[in-house]
């Protein structure tokens, strides 16, 4: 049981901006290093290694983007973005390139924490190759190829048991239509957002308490979807 | 022949001069065997030779130079010049005329190689000046359009934007007064303090709906949407504007209905999720909790697909419907009609610009059994290009022509 | 432009005939001791003459007809393809030589002339093509250059505006969060006062800068519409000066400021305020982009017919002359690096262009020149001064 503070490193140029996120995540009870730019984040981050790294997307000299390139090239450390409303293919860039979350400007202390805690939850990918999968009420066993919700059992097709697989592995990280297609698709259908849209739709009239208003699968508009397992 | 061309004139004629002279030694050896016909014909071909390779000046020095040859040299008695027989007269004629004609041919022919040469040049030339030319134009229309756009912007952005930044820094001062303040009595209470901090953070949210607004409405007024349009799916439009607005939902009920095999919508597809948000987050605002919010959408006509968002509030009258379009700068438009479109300030005047730049049209009807209000609005299907808008492609004839 | 008749190779064909007929004809009128060379020269004219009206082939049917008629009526014994005089079998041979050769050179130059017509008329249809291609790709270019600029326009204003938004709303929700945490579990707020009155001096400073960009802009829109309201005073140039020096000082810690005033300057008739902001923003662009330590030189003095001039030079990486006309439009800074695909320096650019705005109300102008000496630039402003007779000019 880990009683250190949760390291989180800070990346923005813009100085107000930093100030305010010192202040706030320290009473909250992390440990937090800001750096003003790329460069500077990539040094720090080799001798004090983050737990969570934020980042702004835009960003002279090094981009958002690049960094999280650089720093996925030497770790697994989950990288929230943070991005001007509109932005949507840098966005969808950032976490091609490995984000795992992104919340848009200007926005609330409160939301910004809750995807912190959600990035931290996150379990490492080591995980990942495990045959039952457990998020929240959810439960997939990989070898029986069976799925449950709470004490119900689910009765979905392959695709949709795949979809759902995925879907819990990476809970709580945006997936963006490109990575979601390719993993459970493959390479060929990268582009055929129409089709995921479908099988979404499917899955959530399977698991939703109100498909109108998903709770699990939620919409990423214009990027992909998350997984919200809580 | 035609590299002739560039030879100085003197030399044309001096090389003329030197053909008929040549020719002339040649056929002097033979003269005994051959008659005068033959050498008459020889000294034709030189003179065309001469024509059509210098021109007709030198070769009518050759005619000259060739009809005395043939006297002196060829016509009995030789060694003399006698003028009067009419061969030499006949024979002369004819190398003039063979040496003008010839001459006038060849000059002409010569004349229009050069300026065919000499406008291959100049096209190459006004290519190039041709080319810069419509870099600047371009850059120029480029710049005119951006103009307009910057103007737009500039016109939005002045006027709403005080407001909210006001009750921001009048909050903040008051509370930062108030953090300085020793005296316990003077000190604000807890929530009064979270008073002013809710309308900071308020104004923060106006301001940044506003910035949103004033970027879709310059670019609208700058005739900019048609830019990006691209193929969308309904469901996938609807479906994002649904999670863009699901804060302002959670207190409604949401059915969404699209006919089975609706046809792909030629539009921008962010500027119609963001119809659908402002019709939604209408629907929201004026309706009690618990009430149903429904999106439908359906195919009205071979070009056109119909979507509408309806709510179970007290609806819109009738006199209002027009009204609530239009964009509220200063604040005029109160009275009755102030209290219910106070809130909507531009949503639904963008709203309408978006619509209309994609050729469609936006208006309102009662909602089912005459309850509430239903927002309905087309957009085309696109085969044919509406607008006459490709993005991407050389069709500038088709272009639209600003705003 | 050639007759149609010319141009029908059937009435070439005739003309040859009758042609060689005619002269056979009238030369036979002569009687038969007509000099064969001349019947020859003459057939030969007639050759060239179809040759150059008709071309070649015609003038192969002339030159052949020639041939055979010179033969038989011309070449004793008449009337038969025999030929008796050797000198005569010469002669026709080279007749025969020199017909032929006469009717093709002269075709084909005739035809060089026609090939070479034509190939200059395709060089005009060609052009006129270029020309309409250019006209439609420049527009669609135009489109395209167009929505460039715009993006980067629109994503530079957005984010100066949503900037200090964000921190003003992310500073307000820590503590409001703070205070209902703190009521709903009846304790003191975790947030240390310092850190509190740190978070509301943000949303102070960051409410000012939005303030001071929606007022950029509105300056921005009146230069726009032309709608400048000066206060003009008469006034000395050393105390605007001041002013904005004053206004500048956080920069003036940076950069080293050199201040020439020549003696003895006319005094200029302008609005304080608004010339001090030129000056100001001037100075701020010279030490944004000169290195920190470098002098900032600043100096006034008369120019020519009637203007004073003042200039602010720094010693950073200078203006390219390509650039030096369009810093002063509105935006510049946002769109020229919204070409370069990214932003390297933040900010949307108006400074200048409203100093230009303000100097053009002025009836002055503005401009960049090359620093004095070293790299840097040099932007000079010049003003009129306003001639004895008070009142004479207005600025707008």
């Amino acid at each position: 049981m880990e009683n250190r503070k949760p390291r989180i490193l800070v990346v923005d140029d813009e100085p107000q901006l930093t100030r305010v996120l010192l202040r706030s995540l320290t009473t909250k009870g992390y440990d937090v290093r800001i750096a003003g730019d790329g460069d500077f984040a990539l040094q720090t981050f080799q001798d004090w290694p983050a737990e969570l790294v934020i980042t702004d997307l835009a960003m002279p000299n090094m981009s958002g983007l690049e960094l999280c390139r650089r720093l996925r090239a030497i770790s697994q450390v989950p990288i929230i973005v943070l991005s001007v409303r509109g932005e949507e293919k840098t966005k969808v860039e950032a976490l091609d390139a490995g984000a795992d979350d992104y919340v848009t400007k200007p926005f609330g202390m409160n939301e910004l924490l809750a995807r912190i805690r959600a990035a931290l939850r996150r379990k490492p990918a080591s995980e990942a190759d495990s045959r039952i999968l457990v998020a929240g009420d959810f439960r997939i066993d990989l070898e029986s190829h069976t799925a449950t919700q709470g004490d119900h059992e689910l009765r979905l097709t392959p695709k949709e048991f795949e979809l759902l697989a995925h879907l819990m592995r990476n809970a709580g990280k945006v997936l963006t239509h490109h990575s979601l297609l390719g993993a459970v698709w493959g390479g060929d259908y990268t582009e055929q957002t129409e089709y995921l849209r479908v099988f979404i739709g499917q899955l959530r009239k399977k698991i939703e308490p109100d498909p109108s208003k998903p709770r699990f699968i939620l919409t990423e508009p214009w990027i992909g979807y998350r997984f919200n397992a809580e | 022949m035609i590299a002739q061309w560039i030879k100085p004139r003197w030399l044309s004629y001096g090389l003329a001069i030197l053909g008929v002279v040549a020719i002339t030694a040649i056929l002097i050896p033979f003269r005994q065997r051959i008659n005068s016909t033959t050498v008459g014909f020889a000294f034709l071909l030189v003179i065309l030779f001469i024509a059509m390779a210098w021109g007709r000046k030198p070769a009518l020095v050759a005619s000259v130079l060739a009809m005395l040859s043939f006297n002196f040299f060829f016509l009995p008695p030789f060694h003399t010049f006698t003028i009067a027989d009419p061969q030499n007269w006949v024979a002369l004629t004819a190398f003039f005329i063979t040496a003008i004609a010839v001459g006038q041919l060849s000059a002409r022919a010569k004349r229009r190689a050069e300026e065919a040469e000499a406008s291959r040049i100049e096209i190459k030339r006004l290519y190039e000046d041709l080319q810069n030319a419509f870099e600047r134009a371009s850059e120029a229309e480029a710049l005119k359009r951006s103009e307009r756009l910057k103007s737009a912007l500039l016109d939005a952005v002045t006027h709403d934007i005080r407001t909210p930044l006001t009750s921001i820094k009048a909050s903040a001062t008051l509370l930062l007064e108030d953090r300085e303040a020793t005296e316990p009595v003077e000190k604000l209470a807890p929530d009064e303090q979270t008073a002013m901090l809710r309308v900071i953070t308020h104004g923060a949210d106006r301001l940044d709906r506003f910035v949103e607004g004033i970027v879709d409405l310059a670019r609208i007024e700058a005739g900019d949407l048609t830019l990006y349009r691209n193929w969308g799916v309904v469901e996938d439009i609807i479906d994002a504007a649904l999670a863009q607005a699901e804060p302002l939902t959670r207190r409604h009920r949401i059915r969404v209905s699209v006919e089975n095999e609706l046809p792909v919508i030629r539009v921008d597809a962010r500027a119609v999720a963001e119809v659908i948000y402002t019709l939604i987050d209408n629907a929201s605002k004026y309706s009690p909790p618990d009430t149903l919010v429904s999106i439908e959408a359906k195919r009205v006509s071979d070009d056109q697909v119909e979507i509408a968002v309806e709510d179970q509030g007290p609806g819109i009258p009738v006199r209002l419907r027009e009204k609530v379009f239009e964009r509220l700068y200063r604040g005029h438009n109160n009275g009755a009609a102030g209290e219910l479109i106070g809130g909507i300030g531009m949503g639904l005047a963008i709203a309408k610009g978006i619509v209309e730049a994609h050729g469609g049209h936006i208006w309102i009807e009662d909602g089912a059994q005459g309850r509430g209000a239903r927002i309905v609005f087309t957009v085309p299907v696109g085969d044919d290009d509406l607008n006459g808008n490709v993005p991407d492609v050389v069709g500038g004839d088709k272009a639209r022509a600003d705003g | 432009m050639k007759p149609t008749l010319l141009n029908r190779p059937w009435i070439g064909y005739a003309a040859a005939l009758a042609g060689i007929a005619l002269v056979t004809g009238t030369l036979k009128l002569f009687g038969e001791h007509i000099n064969p060379t001349t019947v020859a020269l003459a057939f030969l004219l007639i050759i060239l003459f179809v040759a150059t009206a008709w071309g070649s082939r015609p003038a192969i049917v002339a030159s052949i007809v020639g041939i055979v008629f010179f033969n038989f009526f011309f070449l004793p014994p008449f009337r038969t393809f025999a030929i008796r005089d050797p000198h005569n079998w010469i002669a026709f041979v080279a007749f025969m030589i020199t017909a032929i050769t006469v009717g093709q050179l002269s075709g084909r130059v005739k035809r060089r002339a026609e090939e070479a017509e034509a190939a200059k008329a395709e060089v005009e249809r060609l052009y006129y093509e270029l020309q309409d291609s250019f006209e439609r790709s420049s527009q669609a270019k135009a489109l395209k250059q167009s929505e460039r600029l715009k993006s980067a326009l629109l994503d530079a204003v957005t984010h100066d505006l949503r900037t200090p938004l964000t921190s003003i709303k992310a500073s307000a929700t820590t503590l409001l969060d703070d205070l209902y945490s703190a009521e709903r579990n009846n304790v003191e707020p975790r947030l240390e006062l310092e850190d509190r009155k740190e978070m509301l001096r943000v949303i102070d400073e960051e409410s000012d800068r939005l303030d001071r960009f929606v007022e950029g802009l509105t300056r921005l829109a009146r230069i726009d519409a032309g709608e400048m309201h000066l206060h003009l005073h008469r006034t000395q140039i050393d105390e605007i000066i001041t002013m904005a020096l004053k206004r500048a000082e956080p920069r003036t810690q940076t950069h080293p400021m050199e201040v020439w005033i020549e003696d003895e300057l006319p005094s200029i008739k302008v609005d304080e305020q608004a010339i001090a902001e030129v000056i100001y923003t001037l100075v701020d662009n010279a030490a944004k982009y000169s290195p920190a330590g470098s002098p900032i030189r600043i100096r006034a003095r008369p120019g020519d017919n009637h203007f004073l001039l003042l200039s602010v030079e720094d010693h950073g990486p200078g203006l390219r002359p390509e650039v030096r006309d369009r810093v002063f439009e509105k935006f510049f800074r946002a769109m020229r690096d919204g070409d370069a695909g990214d932003r390297r320096t933040s900010g949307t650019g108006m400074g200048l262009a409203i100093a230009r705005g303000i100097v053009e109300a002025h009836h002055g102008r503005i401009w960049i020149e090359d620093a004095d000496e070293g790299r840097g630039a040099k932007f000079v402003v010049s003003l009129p001064i306003s001639s004895d007779e008070d009142g004479k000019r207005q600025a707008a």
